[in-house]
């Protein structure tokens, strides 16, 4: 059974075969949405959850920190970029920075106040914290606009030195969220290779030992918070931008809650990829089965109450288990290259 | 001047008080044993020495410095390292990554998000060199959880001496262990205390009296009797309390 | 001062309310060792049902249904505080079923599995009951005001602070004085040993898992003429209930209730100066807590800690 622990063929080569199948899948999104059926705003929101959800397994399950308020972060990065956009300036990496840079700060000090524990205790404090940020967002109406939102943010020009880019269409923004979900996979796949994304899987594995082992355990573990909720608001400026508004309901314990089911049911427990694949059947749930029923979420819920009975490596852990089975897999150890001991 | 020593050191749990005015020293390049009853607070002892918790009374050093109360990752950075009687290893990856994760070399990228782990050949050997000191060079690709008990204790001493210490605490090393690798593992004490300095917690007297230089008996949260294996094999106290008889 | 009295009343009332919610979600971890945190959708649950057993849709014919609106409401609200209780209880039950897979594993596990339940059953809840917001009828007798020393009292919350200390009266009754009760303690403190004296722990955990969700149902019925009836009322419960279990220490029955007690008046008093942050008051109190402190004020080292 594969594992987030496993090491790598090639280390931390980002260029994997099914790396470039699901690359070009992204690129080309626009040209093949319509004619399966769908529509180009979906892959807009589709890739703004596969930043979200990536950068979230590298707290939950590289981590194996479990964080069930995380939404708050991607709502607060929303925030800030629509209150940036309304009363500073119209400026798309203005925008973009400021909403990584709030929802850090937000993860730091929630990352400070709870990084000491783990297990059950962060897991609930987390939900705590991601309750208060919900009831600021919904009581300080005169800044985020209460129940109602943080209506008309605009969506900037992209500007490239000379080159001026409207994003108002859905293809262009499209094209523009695709580019950044390509260079978050990278980097995050960089990221879980080096020795960080390593000492983070120690530390899920036996943070005790790992601290008689002289790492600085909670502030690796504050670090790891940190960096998930920046990817999320990262994700959340994005979301605004494709809104063109912001609400609290990203930041309210239901949708917190979807993140983990899609991360675990797509089987990020085990893999990189995990999360890709939850934020896929999430979504096919929520459109395709939601145009049969309406009674979708339930379906989805219960499809993941079943999954964490029968079998919490998820979709990935499945596909891998298919794969071996078939023979497609060999059995994994020494990466390649490396000098195996022995005589 | 001895390497490391604890002088009255008391701790508390609640209102119980577990251990009371215990001292010892260890000499550099010694084998130190601690023995003790169940229950004596010989585990306590150790979880103070190696910075589990702080003491609520004495002073603790180290090469002549003051670690009391330090938090244990410093301690592991100043040299201080320890074993676990009920192992703690890395169980979800490879052998020699539980290695790998204690050197210090590695730890001093642990924030680096760019290089290769498992392409730096000089980090391989390095970690190949650890698992040669305990026998396991064989093992080292394989995952830790699929490794016998007998290895999984060598691995455990491993990770411990990994950081390169100046001194190892090893928690009863022999539980669980039959008589050969009881035998392999006293001759592993043997041949790392030529590099180490070692503290030994033991149930197992044989094993504790042919291999320690002093051994602490702690009986009733405090030390009875300090002295060379020789001297104590006709203390009656220490053969009665080490038997059981005494409650 | 005297115009806090109302707000304390309410404090009190709210906080014998969390201690059943707590009681039985302790319970479940002493047991159990699962965090449920779908123990607030069991609580909506309970009153959804009795909202059922008192307007009677659910009966097959429309006559059948007159009959039963024609009983006084008082009779159909007795009914339902004996039926939405029972009803949770069994679908707690199946909670638990569902939950077996995940003993002897992480804790993960258990955590997640309660929190997808959570969301089965509001979506549940969505369906057949509807998403909007509906209303708990409640007898005449304790509907109103009164008026005393010159200040304004809610009869209910009399009612709701009266009925929820004769309820944790009842369960400190059976936990103490029932073998039954005998059994639960001993399976709270040790529940290897409780299977090594020979007691079957399946049933133990199945029947305990049921008395906790009966618990909050009840309490769920109570409660919802002052929250409201809405299919996610129950998400503000679970984490009062762990922070009570955290205060007055998984274990200890008087704890539970005191800490039960201190997060209602907090919650109430909080609800006089600013009532729209009242709740959020308890989930400050949480993080200020469990950033802090972790053992509780009268329980013993417990399976949360990790």
């Amino acid at each position: 059974m594969i594992s987030l622990s496993d090491i790598p063929a090639r280390g931390g080569s980002p260029f994997t075969p099914s790396m470039g199948v699901f690359v070009a899948l992204v690129l080309t999104a626009p040209l093949w949405l319509e004619p399966v059926g769908l529509y180009q705003y979906l892959g807009i929101e589709v890739a703004i959850w596969f930043i979200f959800a990536l950068g979230f397994n590298l707290l939950f399950g590289y981590a194996g920190l479990h964080s069930f308020g995380h939404g708050a972060y991607l709502g607060v990065g929303a925030y800030a970029f629509g209150l940036y956009e309304q009363n500073v300036a119209v400026d798309l990496w203005g925008g973009l920075a400021v909403a990584v840079l709030a929802a850090g700060l937000a993860g730091a000090l929630v990352g400070a106040l709870i990084s000491h524990r783990r297990g059950i205790y962060f897991a609930l404090l987390s939900i705590a914290c991601g309750q208060v940020f919900w009831f600021c967002a919904i009581k300080l109406h005169s800044i985020t606009g209460g129940e109602d939102g943080l209506l008309g943010i605009p969506r900037p020009d992209l500007v490239i030195g000379p080159v001026r880019i409207e994003l108002a269409g859905n293809a262009a923004l499209y094209w523009f969220v695709a580019v950044i979900l390509v260079v978050v996979i990278v980097v995050l796949w960089r990221v879980v290779n080096a020795p960080f994304g390593r000492v983070l899987q120690a530390i899920r594995q036996n943070e005790m030992r790992a601290r008689f082992v002289g790492y600085d355990v909670w502030k690796i573990k504050w670090l790891a918070f940190t960096l998930s909720a920046a990817f999320a608001g990262l994700a959340g400026g994005l979301f605004a931008m494709a809104q063109e508004s912001a609400y609290p309901d990203v930041m309210s314990i239901n949708q917190s809650g979807l993140i983990v089911m899609m991360v675990l049911v797509g089987g990020g427990l085990v893999s990189f990829w995990g999360p890709v694949l939850g934020v896929l059947v999430y979504f096919l749930a929520r459109d395709i089965l939601g145009g049969l029923t309406e009674t979708w979420l339930l379906w989805f819920g219960l499809m993941f109450v079943i999954v964490v009975m029968a079998r919490p490596e998820g979709l990935a852990g499945l596909v891998d288990m298919l794969r071996t089975r078939i023979g497609l897999v060999p059995a994994k150890h020494a990466p390649v290259g490396a000098k195996t001991g022995g005589a | 001047m001895a390497l490391f020593t604890a002088e009255n050191i008391r701790k508390r749990f609640g209102a119980r008080v577990v251990l009371e005015n215990v001292s010892f020293s260890v000499e550099q390049g010694a084998v130190h044993g601690i023995m003790g009853p169940n229950g004596a607070g010989k585990t306590t002892c150790f979880n103070v020495l190696t910075g589990h918790y702080a003491p609520d009374g004495g002073r603790i050093s180290f090469d002549g410095r003051d670690i009391t109360g330090m938090a244990p990752h410093r301690l592991a950075r100043l040299g201080v390292s320890r074993s676990f009687q009920i192992m703690n290893l890395f169980d979800d990856t490879v052998v020699i990554e539980n290695v790998i994760l204690a050197l210090p070399e590695f730890r001093h990228r642990a924030l680096n998000p760019v290089r290769e782990v498992f392409h730096d050949m000089a980090l391989i050997e390095r970690a190949m060199g650890v698992l040669e000191q305990v026998g396991l060079t064989a093992r080292a690709w394989e995952r830790t959880a699929s490794l016998p008990y007998g290895e999984r204790r060598a691995l455990e001493i491993a990770v411990a001496l990994a950081p390169g210490p100046r001194i190892v605490f090893l928690d009863e090393p022999t539980s669980g262990l039959g008589i050969d690798a009881t035998r392999a593992l006293a001759e592993l004490i043997s041949k790392i205390r030529q590099r180490y300095t070692v503290v030994l917690i033991e149930h197992d007297m044989s094993f504790l009296f042919d291999l320690a230089d002093r051994i602490s008996v702690i009986h009733w949260g405090q030390v009875i009797a300090e002295d060379t294996p020789e001297a104590l094999r006709s203390d009656k106290w220490v053969a009665r309390s080490a038997l059981g008889e005494v409650a | 001062m005297a115009a806090l009295l109302p707000h304390m009343v309410n404090g009190l009332a709210l906080g014998l309310l969390f201690a059943l919610i707590a009681l039985g979600f302790m319970l479940i971890v002493g047991v159990m060792e699962v965090i449920n945190l779908a123990h607030g959708s069991l609580f909506a649950l309970g009153a959804y049902f009795a909202l059922s057993a008192i307007d009677g849709h659910w009966l097959a014919s429309s006559d059948l249904t007159q009959w039963w609106l024609s009983i006084p409401l008082t009779a159909r609200y007795v009914v339902a505080l004996v039926v939405g209780p029972l009803l949770a209880a069994a679908a707690g039950m199946i909670l638990e079923l569902c939950l077996r897979p995940t003993y002897g594993k992480a804790p993960l596990y258990g955590l997640l599995l309660t929190f997808g339940a959570a969301l089965v059953i509001e979506e549940l809840i969505r369906v057949v009951w509807g998403t909007s917001g509906q209303n708990l009828p409640v007898p005449d007798a304790v509907n109103g005001a009164f008026l005393m020393g010159g200040v304004i009292f809610s009869k209910y919350r009399f009612f709701a602070a009266v009925f929820a200390a004769a309820a944790v009266g009842a369960v400190w009754l059976f936990l103490e004085k029932t073998p039954y009760g005998a059994i639960i303690k001993a399976g709270t403190h040790d529940s290897e040993m409780v299977r090594a004296l020979g007691y079957d722990l399946t049933r133990l955990r199945l029947l305990v898992f049921g008395f906790g969700a009966a618990l909050a149902g009840l309490a769920g019925i109570i409660m919802v003429p002052i929250w409201g009836l809405r299919p996610h009322v129950g998400i503000d419960v679970v984490i009062p209930a762990f922070l009570i279990i955290v205060l007055g220490g998984i274990g200890s029955f008087w704890g539970a209730v005191a800490a039960s007690l201190l997060v209602g008046l907090a919650i109430g008093i909080t609800g006089a100066y600013a009532p729209a942050w009242s709740l959020m008051s308890m989930y400050l109190l949480l993080i200020a807590v469990v950033g802090v402190r972790a053992r509780g004020l009268l329980g013993r080292k417990s399976v949360l800690e990790n």
